[in-house]
């Protein structure tokens, strides 16, 4: 923590460059993750699933 | 807190009395505020490492840590939602792809025979593809530009010279031209006469422009893309 706040947080602009590069990673997680969750709950209707019977 | 102002307005109040006492000559005594204002007892929203006030401040960057983190953790969100919406709303001015099918036409010019001037419908317009004969391409190559309302030469209109390629709107007043016909063996209006020649160029009668030459590419010999 300690490190942490030393590092990044005690600056603004270290603090805004690392606000920006996470945001950059969590926009990946939560659209990774939410197109996961949409699969899942929709398995056995999409396209990519029955793509299958007709080819 | 309300306390404390109410105290300082009496204080106030006080000084001013006795300001006035003592310019008529009258001895007061002065409540001092500092004596017996107590200070408040914040250990209920102190944490853990800061419940004894008289130890030394070691903490102070791992308490800071963790509000900035939050924040931190708020504004990544807030980045996020932000530029989702300028995705959105940037994406929202961008053409869509029915708008995209629509722009280009393509064609296929072995349907074409030489001589003739066949029209299309391209983005709502009347469009003219002519397939010139070289002896109609001799002809507008040999035309002076000095003769000409709206001066260009015929290299100019064309990409491919057999390939004549023209918006069929009179730039006169906006009627559609007849195919081979009038005067220079072009395009002719029947609304008022305009006379364009086999290369689109407005000869003879009141438009003011050659017809115009929308952007177009030969991807290969056999296909015109328009668009």
């Amino acid at each position: 923590m300690k490190v942490i706040y030393n590092t990044l947080f005690k600056r603004t602009s270290t603090y805004a460059v690392a606000i920006m590069a996470s945001a950059f990673f969590f926009e990946r997680a939560i659209d990774v993750s939410a197109n996961m969750i949409f699969d899942t709950v929709n398995k056995g209707k999409l396209w990519k699933d029955i793509k299958g019977k007709y080819e | 807190m309300m306390k404390a102002v109410s105290c300082a307005y009496v204080r106030a109040s006080a000084q001013a009395l006795s300001n006035s006492l003592r310019a008529t000559g009258v001895a007061v005594a002065t409540r001092q505020a500092h004596s017996d204002l107590q200070v408040p007892d914040f250990t209920a929203y102190r944490r853990d490492s800061v419940k004894d006030t008289r130890r030394r401040n070691e903490t102070a960057e791992e308490r800071k840590a963790f509000s900035y983190l939050l924040v931190g953790a708020g504004a990544v969100g807030g980045v996020y939602a932000a530029k989702g919406m300028v995705n959105a709303f940037v994406g929202s001015m961008s053409a869509s792809a029915d708008v995209l099918a629509m722009a280009k036409i393509e064609i296929k010019l072995a349907d074409i025979a030489e001589g003739k001037s066949v029209t299309f419908k391209w983005r709502g317009k009347p469009l003219f593809i002519r397939h010139r004969t070289p002896a109609e391409i001799e002809t507008e190559r040999g035309v002076p530009t000095s003769q000409l309302r709206d001066p260009e030469t015929d290299d100019q209109r064309v990409v491919k010279p057999q390939w004549l390629v023209v918006i069929g709107v009179c730039t006169h007043l906006g009627c559609v031209p007849i195919a081979n016909a009038g005067d220079f063996g072009g395009y002719y209006c029947p609304c008022h006469g305009s006379h364009y020649d086999a290369s689109g160029r407005i000869r003879k009668g009141p438009a003011p422009l050659n017809l115009e030459v929308p952007t177009h590419e030969f991807p290969d010999e056999t296909t015109l893309v328009v668009g």
